[in-house]
C-alpha cells in the first residue's frame, strides 16, 4: 500500500470512528431524556419520608410503604378493572381482527370492496365523536359508573372489526394455494384458519395481541367518561389521576408514582415475553422459491 | 376409484368473462387423462373446478355418478398436486403428509405406516422430519405428491406439477410420475401446458384452447389425426410445417398442387374427400418436420428450398428452410447418415430439396381451419 493511499485509509478509518462516536453519543442523550421521568417515578415510588413533591429526586428514606399503602385504597379494585377490561378487549378483539381479516383475504363476496373502503373512511372520524351518544346508550344499559367495565370492553370490543388493515396484508402475502392444499386436504376454512394461516401468522397474531390489550390498559378518556366519578368503575389511569388534584396531590403523590410502576410491570412483561414472536420469518419454503 | 363426468361445464367470471364453454368429458376409471393448451386455454380452471375450488358456473359435474357441483373441496375425496407445491412450511415434511389424515382423525399408528409408505416409495424417507424451505425443489415436489398420495382419493388431480423444475429433474420426475400412476392404479386428471408432458402422460389427450375442447383423443390419434389447425400446430415438436397449397382433381383422383409440384392423394384420403363432396380449392398443407425427406439434388416431385438455419440437436438436424414462396419449412434430418461433405453442405443460403408422401400430409380448410381429412 502506498503512503498515501495509507494515509487516505487511516483517514477514512478515523472519520468513521469519529461519526459512530457521534451517533452514540446522540442516541445515548436522547436515551437517558426519554428514561428520566421513569426513574423518576420508580425513585419516587420508594421515597418514604414525605408523600408530596419535592425538589430532589434521590429518597432520603427508602422504603415499600407506597406500596403497602396502595392497598388500602381503591387501587386494586382499578387494577383488577384494568386487567379484565384489558384482557377481555384482547381476546375478544384479536379474534374478531383476525376473522375479519381472514374473511377480507381469503373470501371474495358481493360489497366487499365497498365495504373496506367504508371502513377506511369510518376510521378517520375521531372516536371522541361518538362519545355523547355511547354514553347515552351504556347509561340505558346500566354499563356506566360502577358498572363501566363491562361498557368499556363493548365499546374497545364493538369497533375492532374496523383495525383489520395489518393483519389482512399480513395473510394476503400467505400464498392461496395452501388454503387450497388444506382446503382438498379435508379442512373446513375455519381449521384452515387456526392450523395454516394462524400459525403462519404469529407475529401478527402477537402484534394484534399487544396493541388490544395496550388500548384499554392506558386508556384515559373514555374510561374516565364512563366511570363518572364512580370509584368502582374507574380503571388505573383514572384513579390515579384523581390523586392528582390539588387537594390530593400532596397527600398521594408517591403512591401515585408507586401506582405507575405497578401499572408498567403487565405491560413490560408481555412485551418481553411476546417479542421473540417477532422475529422469527415463517413463510420460507411454502411454496417455490 | 372413480369415474369423473362432464356435462357441459362453463366457468363464468364475475366479470362476465367465460373462461370454459360447454365442457364435455367422460374419464373412466383408472384413465390417466391430460388437459393440455397454451395459457389462459380455461385447462387449470377446469381442473379446479373439478378439484372445487372454483364454482361452477353452469352444467353438472359427477365423480362416481354422484354430481358434487355444490360440495366442498373436503367432501370430494379428491387428491391434488399443486404447481407450486403449496406445502405448510410451520409444519415437517412428515406432517405435511399427515395433514389429511390427521384431518380424518386417523389412528396415529396407521398414520405413520402410511406417511412411511409413501415416502419410502417416493424415496423423502430421511427428509421426514426436515422442513420444506430444508428441501431442494423436486424434493419439495415429492412430497406434494405424498401428501396427495396418502389419502387413497378417488381422483388425483395434478395441476403443473413440473413446470417449476428444471429440465433434467423434470424429465425425471415425469418418469416418476409414470411409474406412480402403476403404483396408485387410480383416475388421474393432469393439467399441463407441455405438450411433451401431455404425450407422454396420458391415456387420453385434452387439447383445449379459448375455453374450448378443440380435440379428445389418444395421444397417437392427435398426433397422426389433428383435427383442426390449432392442434396440428400444437402437438408436435418442432411443430408441424403449414404451406400455402391447391388442391385439385387430376385425372386419377385428388391432387395437392404445391410450388409447381403435384402430389397424389392416396386411397383413403381421395375417399374422404370425395365423400365430402371437396371441391378444388385452395388448402392449407401441413407437414410434420420428421415426416419430410431431404435431398442434397434434384429430384422429380422434390421442393426446392434455401437454408436458413441449421440448429444441431445431437442425433439429428434441425433445417429452418425458406421455399421460393418463402414459405418457412422446418426439416428434421438425423445426423447418422451424413457424410461429412453433406454436413458441410448444409449451410446458411446453401440449396436443397424435401418431398414428402401423401399419407403424411395434412389438408385443413383455410376458411374453417378444420381438417379436410378427417374422417
Amino acid at each position: 500500500m502506498s503512503e498515501t493511499s495509507m494515509k487516505r485509509h487511516m483517514g477514512l478509518r478515523a472519520s468513521r470512528a469519529i461519526s459512530n462516536t457521534l451517533i452514540y453519543v446522540l442516541l445515548i442523550a436522547i436515551s437517558i431524556i426519554w428514561l428520566i421521568p421513569f426513574f423518576c417515578i420508580v425513585l419516587q415510588s420508594f421515597r418514604v419520608e414525605s408523600t408530596w413533591q419535592v425538589g430532589y429526586v434521590i429518597p432520603k428514606q427508602w422504603g415499600f410503604d407506597n406500596y403497602v399503602n396502595l392497598f388500602s385504597t381503591d387501587f386494586p379494585r382499578w387494577y383488577v378493572n384494568t386487567f379484565i377490561t384489558a384482557v377481555c378487549t384482547a381476546l375478544l378483539q384479536t379474534v374478531i381482527v383476525l376473522c375479519m381479516s381472514y374473511t377480507l383475504s381469503r373470501f371474495r363476496f358481493k360489497m366487499r370492496k365497498p365495504l373496506m373502503r367504508f371502513m377506511l373512511i369510518l376510521g378517520m372520524f375521531p372516536g371522541m365523536l361518538t362519545m355523547i351518544i355511547l354514553y347515552r346508550v351504556l347509561k340505558d344499559l346500566g354499563l356506566t359508573q360502577a358498572n363501566a367495565t363491562p361498557g368499556l370492553i363493548l365499546v374497545y370490543v364493538a369497533s375492532s372489526g374496523m383495525g383489520y388493515y395489518v393483519s389482512k396484508g399480513f395473510f394476503d402475502t400467505i400464498p392461496k394455494s395452501l388454503d387450497e392444499a388444506a382446503r382438498v386436504d379435508g379442512a373446513t376454512r375455519f381449521q384452515v384458519l387456526k392450523k395454516i394461516i394462524l400459525p403462519l401468522s404469529k407475529p401478527i397474531v402477537i402484534y394484534t395481541v399487544l396493541t388490544a390489550f395496550m388500548g384499554p390498559w392506558g386508556d384515559f378518556v373514555f374510561a374516565r367518561y364512563i366511570s363518572f366519578g364512580a370509584s368502582a368503575g374507574m380503571n388505573v389511569a383514572v384513579g390515579l389521576y384523581n390523586w392528582l388534584t390539588p387537594d390530593q396531590i400532596n397527600k398521594n403523590y408517591t403512591m401515585f408514582c408507586s401506582g405507575g410502576v405497578l401499572v408498567a410491570v403487565p405491560v413490560t412483561l408481555l412485551f418481553l415475553f411476546l417479542q421473540k414472536y417477532y422475529v422469527e420469518g415463517v413463510t420460507g419454503g411454502a411454496v417455490k422459491g | 376409484m372413480a369415474s369423473v363426468k362432464l356435462t357441459d361445464v362453463k366457468k363464468i367470471y364475475d366479470n362476465k368473462v367465460t373462461a370454459v364453454h360447454d365442457f364435455n368429458l367422460e374419464i373412466a376409471d383408472k384413465e390417466f387423462v391430460v388437459f393440455v393448451g397454451p395459457s389462459g386455454c380455461g385447462k387449470s380452471t377446469t381442473l379446479r373446478m373439478i378439484a372445487g375450488l372454483e364454482d361452477i358456473s353452469d352444467g353438472t359435474l359427477e365423480i362416481d355418478g354422484e354430481v358434487v357441483n355444490d360440495l366442498q373441496p373436503k367432501d370430494r375425496d379428491i387428491a391434488m398436486v399443486f404447481q407450486n407445491y403449496a406445502l405448510y412450511p410451520h409444519m415437517t415434511v412428515y406432517d405435511n403428509i399427515a395433514f389429511s389424515l390427521r384431518l380424518k382423525k386417523v389412528p396415529e399408528d396407521e398414520i405413520y405406516e402410511r406417511v412411511t409408505n409413501a415416502a419410502q416409495i417416493l424415496g423423502i424417507t430421511e427428509y421426514l422430519t426436515r422442513k420444506p424451505r430444508a428441501l431442494s425443489g423436486g424434493q419439495r415436489q415429492r412430497v406434494a405428491i405424498g401428501r396427495a398420495m396418502v389419502r387413497n382419493a378417488k381422483v388425483f388431480l395434478m395441476d403443473e406439477p413440473l413446470s417449476n423444475l428444471d429440465a433434467k429433474l423434470r424429465n425425471q420426475m415425469r418418469a416418476e410420475i409414470i411409474l406412480l400412476r402403476q403404483k396408485l392404479d387410480t383416475t388421474f386428471i393432469y393439467v399441463t401446458h407441455d405438450q411433451t408432458e401431455a404425450m407422454t402422460l396420458g391415456d387420453r389427450i385434452v387439447i383445449m384452447k379459448d375455453g374450448f375442447i378443440e380435440q379428445v383423443g389418444t395421444p397417437q390419434e392427435v398426433f397422426d389425426t389433428p383435427v383442426n389447425l390449432f392442434v396440428a400446430g400444437f402437438i408436435g415438436s418442432p411443430q408441424m410445417n403449414f404451406l400455402k397449397a391447391n388442391l385439385v382433381m387430376g385425372a386419377n383422383g385428388y391432387e395437392v398442387e404445391i410450388l409447381g409440384v403435384n402430389i397424389p392423394l392416396n386411397e383413403s384420403q381421395n375417399e374422404v374427400l370425395t365423400r365430402k363432396e371437396v371441391q378444388s380449392q385452395e388448402v392449407i398443407l401441413g407437414v410434420r418436420p420428421e415426416h419430410t425427406t431431404v435431398l442434397f439434388d434434384n429430384a422429380e416431385g422434390a421442393i426446392e428450398c434455401t437454408i436458413d438455419v441449421n440448429e444441431m440437436m445431437g442425433s439429428e438436424l434441425h433445417l429452418h428452410l425458406s421455399s421460393k414462396n418463402n414459405d418457412k419449412i422446418i426439416v428434421r434430418l438425423p445426423t447418422v447418415d451424413l457424410t461429412q461433405e453433406q454436413r458441410d453442405s448444409l449451410s446458411y443460403g446453401n440449396k436443397l430439396f424435401i418431398t414428402f408422401p401423401a399419407k403424411v400430409m395434412h389438408l385443413f380448410d383455410p376458411a374453417t381451419e378444420k381438417s379436410l381429412i378427417d374422417a
